[in-house]
């Protein structure tokens, strides 16, 4: 028997999914271990072990595959505990790193202060040397003021550097020979250069990326060295993959070249698992939502895969490299209740995380949250939360509803719990019209796929919210990314600036672009040993004098061909769907800006167990009934609770019903209707 | 009417779902528009507002434009009683009925519930052209309005879903681009988006309970603002500051003063004051001297507090016709947002000895410029806003340093800085320098904001800078033994080695290729006495270059060993006269 298994590291809880060859599957959890990580997965794999009755030893050398999501990256930057790090630039510019662009966020808050800086303006140090935005040198490298620089990092015990010059996306050859004078005086830096990073124009977005991949570079690498050992000393002589920001896999190596490409690898692994789930309804798109202690995800499927950004945030810091579209508000089970000067009701962003908790937990949390609300309403049972391996106290959850909610709105205490559960289910929906509505795309044409501990008790009331009819819930909510990461691709993204008039670029010039970049993606997928590879060509490309650009994807025969004008017909459609207008008959020319490829190396994914079939009568697994609040009715009644481990497909769950499972528990509202497909989803849709 | 039971929770709802609609409206015009001040410098508001043009929510990107919606709205609602119909849509820039500034022109789409106007959804945006003498708008010879702008009173451009293309063309045939022609069509756009979500709302919850709640809302936020004014003692506080020449006559100066009453929980901001209006273009129109006002005090209280017309309640402000700040019909005012730093000032001197703990000390000034001309490279003009060489520092707080190369305080960090590449893509110039000004921020236990200096060599020939502002006469103050941030300016070294400094209201014409354009936007000004900065941090930015040795010494009492930046413990002490 042999084992395949998924481990998602989050700030709280490592999930794990185990996949076996007969097919079975199962989810775990365990606490995460901050301090060392690899210690947590190690207790994932023994509790693994454990529910298959097996010795550790046994179980790690019969698993062929880990595939790993680690929120190493992420905890390095918004704990400032990166490597101390310098960035050699061009001299004029250095400052660009921290002034962001002259932002502040909150702009009626003067005690806003700005992020402070990976690197220290000390550590920025200037060289002499220019490359034009045309790629031609007008001042050559000061290979003298690189050699001074080198002096400044060893002094200042600098163990990691970023190199960004201007211009390098056009000619790279100033960063190569800065890169070369560094890595040959001061062998054991990490660097990270920007033409190596993201050869991509916009000077502020490269160099913010560099230097965070130069932040985090030693310590993804030291990480990966330390699990990979840990794992080799538990047994393990299987394949591990590392989770990306982009959706797809890579194996630890590539990972420590580019570390950056695994700072919100957390949550990536999500809507893959989702798309698989959704297709069992027919569908190859879904909105996600992933509810957890302190943050709420949400992402959009289409086509199967979430969309990609490079604009993306980490703590206040642009990171350019693609990763999915994610959106991610303060909103989870620990999301604090309380009452605004004005005396509004509101939820979050503020969490009691793990510790203290909420109030029901018992660790010395004594504000609200929403898991004490969901208590309060009936929808936990105290003795059966974690099945049962956490006692929740009703007592405390009450009380402290009744000290900061509800008294000072004059409710009653369970009104107070039930206007709490409906403001952080309005909260949720926006996060939900973030990613559709503000992108022009109406909710209601989505099905909702609902994930995270605490999301399948609020599914049903965000999507009443958003009038969305449809609702999955997977077997593996709550540990939807872990699985996710079984079925992902090995991947890699590729991209080149050219900025030209889309019209005036030689057709060689571009198919050679695609080429290179294509080419160092088959080195790579080769080295990971891929089997089937796939790349994907788009093309950024903008009006002129736009300022936005919209990445359009095109087949490589186009490119081959050349064919300007076919592209252009592409882009004058997709522009018009995305913003409602085009600019065909004006004939405003266009502007290439950037090329990109990505090159996928295709895995074949376990296939996810089908549940067998079974009646539509579900009363065989009905458990016993608990008074909860019904809020289309506004008042409590006795509901019927399943147990939501011996679902069978085909089993409907009228609602309000609870089912019971012991990492999850789902609430069926009145108003829908829940039935258990093949895939092991309960379906859930608005009765009629 | 029986007036629905006010559902505390359903409030919160509505309050959020007001956000979200207005957010939408406000992206739908960013990733429409054409113009880079709207798209990328996003010099533009949004908002829905009730029947009576009272505000519900806005997204506001420059707070300057973000109070200059609703009088315009209160307007037309009552000039139109009895003649506004679904489907209609107005326009209007006019300063003469509560508009803020001619190029910022707004459109307004009322909302009906069946046959009942139930609200207005409204977006404004700064057009790159609005007709009159100069193109662009900034026109530093106008004495009149006639010789800034094509003046627009609210007018109907749809009327119950029609275009009306006489209306139409009336107007854009006196604008010079066509860009605007589209941008209008995206702030039309921006409407609808608001008009169908409100619209989905009333559906969902009942137009009643929208109405009801509406009125919780406002006196949610009401409320929080009079806690906050209730904080400030009791009584009449006076400020003034100064502005800088009008654009006509050199060296003229002109005062704003502001008499600030605070009783029980209500705050009254009188300009009266305050000198007459000047002669050329730089003049305060109500509504944008308004606005400064507002976004200055709000900057003093809970940043929480949701904007909408509750907020605005408790405060009063006063501005009489004929002066500085509310110039008569029919005087040039499209200067009249950049009276927003001294107007803000003016506000802070009153209010800073009577609640220390929530001011700012003064900030950087704008002084802007604008480069146009033929790119070689493209064979193709260009405009470029430098906004990477306008933002300076803000002042420190009691308890925090300003905010570095943040920008004027009427946008407050909501205009970005130009991509470096990108700038030298789209114009002809070459950027040899934009950093951290040294020992720019003034000096204090809380220092200012640093201010920036840009330096880039002027490609192709012909070109013209413009230059509009302020801050090169007179420094952002300190408060409480801290000193004051340093002075805007402006020059061009040509090619011949001749330096021309540009006057805070310049055009200047005919700049040759290799000519190096020098700007300094200078830092806030600081807070608290600069002996008692720690000496570490003092320090720390000595080695981070952005204070020099001799300001470490003289302004800051902290003495350093020049080659390697150790503290110079026994001289430190001296200079303090306190041990380290």
């Amino acid at each position: 028997m042999s084992f395949k298994v998924g481990i998602d590291v989050g700030g709280t809880f490592t999930d794990l999914f185990l996949w076996a060859e007969d097919g079975s599957v199962g989810s775990f959890k365990v606490l995460s271990t901050p301090q060392d990580p690899s210690l947590g997965v190690l207790d994932g794999i023994r509790l693994m072990a454990e529910a298959r009755g097996m010795p550790v030893a046994d179980f790690a050398r019969a698993t062929s595959l880990i595939v790993h999501g680690t929120t190493v990256a992420t905890n390095a930057v918004l704990t400032r505990s990166g490597a101390p790090t310098a960035l050699i630039t061009t001299e004029g510019v250095r400052d660009a790193l921290e002034m962001r662009r002259g932002i502040r966020e909150r702009q009626y808050d003067n005690r806003f202060q700005n992020v402070v800086p990976l690197v220290p303006r000390r550590l920025r140090i200037p060289v002499t040397g220019r490359i034009d935005f045309r790629g031609e040198e007008t001042a050559p490298l000061d290979l003298g003021s690189v050699g001074r620089a080198t002096e400044t990092l060893r002094r200042d015990g600098v163990t990691s550097v970023a190199i960004c010059f201007m211009h390098s996306y056009a000619n790279a050859a100033h960063e190569r020979a800065a890169a070369a004078l560094v890595r040959q005086t001061l062998p054991g830096l990490f660097t990270s250069v920007s033409s190596e990073v993201l050869p991509v124009i916009r000077f502020y977005d490269r160099v913010s990326t560099t230097v965070l991949n130069a932040y985090v570079g030693p310590v993804v690498k030291g990480y990966m060295q330390n699990l990979t050992s840990r794992l080799a000393g538990a047994g393990f002589a299987g394949v591990l993959l590392i989770m990306q920001s982009n959706g797809g896999l890579a194996v630890p190596a590539a990972t420590e070249r580019l570390p950056a490409s695994t700072l919100l690898s957390g949550p990536a692994g999500g809507p893959r698992a989702a798309a698989v789930f959704a297709s069992a309804q027919g569908r190859d798109d879904c909105i996600l939502v992933d509810m957890g202690g302190t943050s709420f995800d949400a992402s959009l499927v289409r086509h199967g895969a979430a969309a990609l950004r490079h604009d993306g945030e980490i703590d206040r810091l642009r990171i350019a490299l693609p990763m999915l579209d994610i959106s991610t508000i303060g909103a989870g089970g620990g999301s604090i209740g309380w009452i605004d000067e004005g005396g509004l009701l509101r939820m979050g962003p503020a969490s009691a995380g793990a510790l203290p908790g909420p109030a029901c937990y018992g660790r010395g949390g004594e504000r609200p949250t929403s898991t004490d609300a969901n208590l309060v309403l009936g929808y936990l049972d105290p003795a059966y939360f974690a099945g049962g391996r956490l006692k929740l106290d009703v007592t405390a959850a009450h009380s402290a509803i009744e000290v900061h909610i509800a008294r000072p709105l004059s409710l009653s205490t369970e009104e107070a719990a039930a206007g709490m559960y409906r403001v952080i289910n309005s909260n949720m929906a926006n996060g939900v019209r973030e990613i559709t509505v503000k992108r022009g795309l109406d909710p209601r044409e989505f099905p909702l796929l609902v994930a995270g501990g605490a999301g399948p008790l609020h599914a049903c009331m965000i999507a009443t919210e958003l009038d969305i009819p449809t609702v999955i819930i997977p077997y593996a909510a709550s540990t939807l990314c872990a699985t996710g990461m079984l079925l992902c691709d090995l991947q890699h993204d590729f991209v080149r600036s050219c900025v030209e008039p889309l019209g005036a670029i030689g057709r060689e010039r571009l198919r050679s672009l695609v080429d290179e970049m294509a080419a160092e993606g088959r080195r790579q997928l080769e080295a990971e040993g891929a089997g089937t590879i796939e790349n994907q060509v788009a093309l950024d490309l903008r009006y002129l004098k736009q300022y936005h650009e919209v990445t359009l994807p095109v087949t490589p025969e186009l490119i081959a061909a050349g064919d300007w004008p076919a592209i252009a017909e592409l882009f004058h459609a997709e522009h018009d769907r995305l913003y409602g207008y085009q600019l065909k008959a004006e004939g405003t020319g266009l502007e290439l800006i950037n090329v990109r490829v990505r090159s996928l190396g295709r895995t074949r994914p376990p296939a996810l167990p089908r549940y067998p079939r079974g009646g539509a009568d579900a009363s065989e697994i009905r458990k016993g009934s608990r008074r909860a609040f019904v809020p289309e009715s506004g008042s409590f009644a006795e509901v019927p609770v399943y147990d939501g481990h011996r679902l069978m497909a085909g089993n409907v769950i009228r609602g309000p019903a609870l089912l019971e499972r012991t990492d999850t528990t789902v609430f069926v509202s009145a108003a829908y209707t829940g039935e258990v497909d093949e895939a092991g989803s309960v379906v859930l849709k608005a009765s009629q | 009417m029986m007036k629905p039971k006010t559902d505390k929770v359903l409030a919160a709802i509505i309050g959020n779902a007001f956000k979200a609609i207005t957010d939408e409206m406000s992206l739908t015009l960013e990733k429409t528009t054409r113009s880079p001040i709207l798209c990328e410098a996003k010099d533009f508001v949004t908002g829905l507002y009730d029947a009576e043009g009272r505000m519900l929510e806005q997204t506001e990107n420059l707070p300057i434009l973000s109070f200059s919606l609703s009088p315009v709205c209160k307007h037309i609602a009552e000039r139109f009683r009895g003649e506004v119909y679904p489907g209609d849509v107005f326009f209007h820039n006019d300063v003469f009925s509560f508009g803020n500034q001619n190029n910022d022109v707004a459109a307004f789409k009322p909302v009906f519930s069946g046959e009942t106007l139930v609200g207005w959804a409204a977006a404004k945006g700064h057009q790159a052209d609005i007709g009159g003498a100069v193109r662009g708008g900034y026109n530093p010879n106008a004495t009149e309005v006639w010789q800034e702008a094509l003046r627009i009173p609210a007018v109907k451009v749809y009327e119950r879903g029609r275009l009306r293309r006489d209306v139409w063309e009336l107007i854009f045939a006196n604008i010079r681009l066509p860009i605007v022609e589209e941008d209008m069509r995206a702030e039309i756009g921006a409407c609808t988006v608001g008009e169908r979500r409100l619209l989905s709302l009333i559906d969902k919850y009942g137009l009643d309970a929208i109405l009801a709640h509406k009125e919780y809302l406002f006196e949610a936020s009401r409320k929080m603002m009079e806690a906050e004014i209730a904080r400030i003692p009791q009584g009449e506080y006076f400020g003034e500051s100064t502005v800088y020449y009008d654009g006509k006559n050199e060296g003229s100066t002109f005062k704003i003063r502001v008499r600030v009453k605070v009783e029980d929980r209500h705050i009254t901001f009188d300009y009266s004051q305050s000198d007459p209006q000047t002669k050329g273009f730089v003049n305060g129109t109500y509504t944008s001297s308004a606005s400064a006002t507002i976004l200055t005090f709000l900057q003093m209280v809970n940043p929480d507090i949701p904007h909408n017309d509750g907020m605005l309640q408790p405060i009063e402000i006063v501005i009489p016709e004929g002066t500085i700040l509310n110039a008569a019909y029919p005087a040039a005012t499209t200067f009249g947002n950049h009276l927003c730093p001294p107007n803000a000032d003016a506000i802070i001197r009153a209010l800073a000895p009577v609640i220390p703990e929530r001011v700012t000390a003064g900030w950087n000034q704008l002084l802007c410029s604008l480069s146009t001309g033929l790119n070689p490279h493209r064979n193709d003009t260009y405009v470029d806003i430098l906004f990477m060489g306008l933002k300076g520092g803000s002042g420190a707080m009691r308890d925090c340093d300003g905010y570095d190369h943040i920008g004027m305080i009427d946008a407050s960090g909501g205009v970005l800085d130009q991509d470096y590449e990108m700038f030298e893509h789209t114009t002809p110039h070459t950027l040899i320098k934009h950093e951290y000004l040294r020992d720019s921020g003034g000096a204090g236990r809380q220092r200012g904001g640093l201010g920036v200096e840009t330096i880039y060599r002027v490609g192709g020939d012909a070109t013209q800078i413009v230059a509009f502002g302020d801050g090169d006469v007179e420094p952002a103050f300190g408060l409480d033994g801290a000193t004051v941030g340093t002075l805007n300016k402006i020059e061009l070294h040509y090619p011949d080695g001749r330096i021309l400094t540009a006057k805070s209201k310049d055009l200047i014409s005919g700049v040759p290729a290799g000519t190096v354009y020098v700007q300094h936007a200078g830092g806030g000004g600081g807070y608290g006495p600069p002996t008692e900065r720690p000496i570490e941090k003092v320090r720390q930015e000595v080695r981070d270059g952005i204070l020099s040795l001799e300001s470490a010494r003289d302004l800051y009492r902290v003495a350093l060993d020049p080659a390697t930046f150790e503290l110079l413990a026994e001289e430190t002490a001296r200079l303090r006269g306190t041990p380290v």
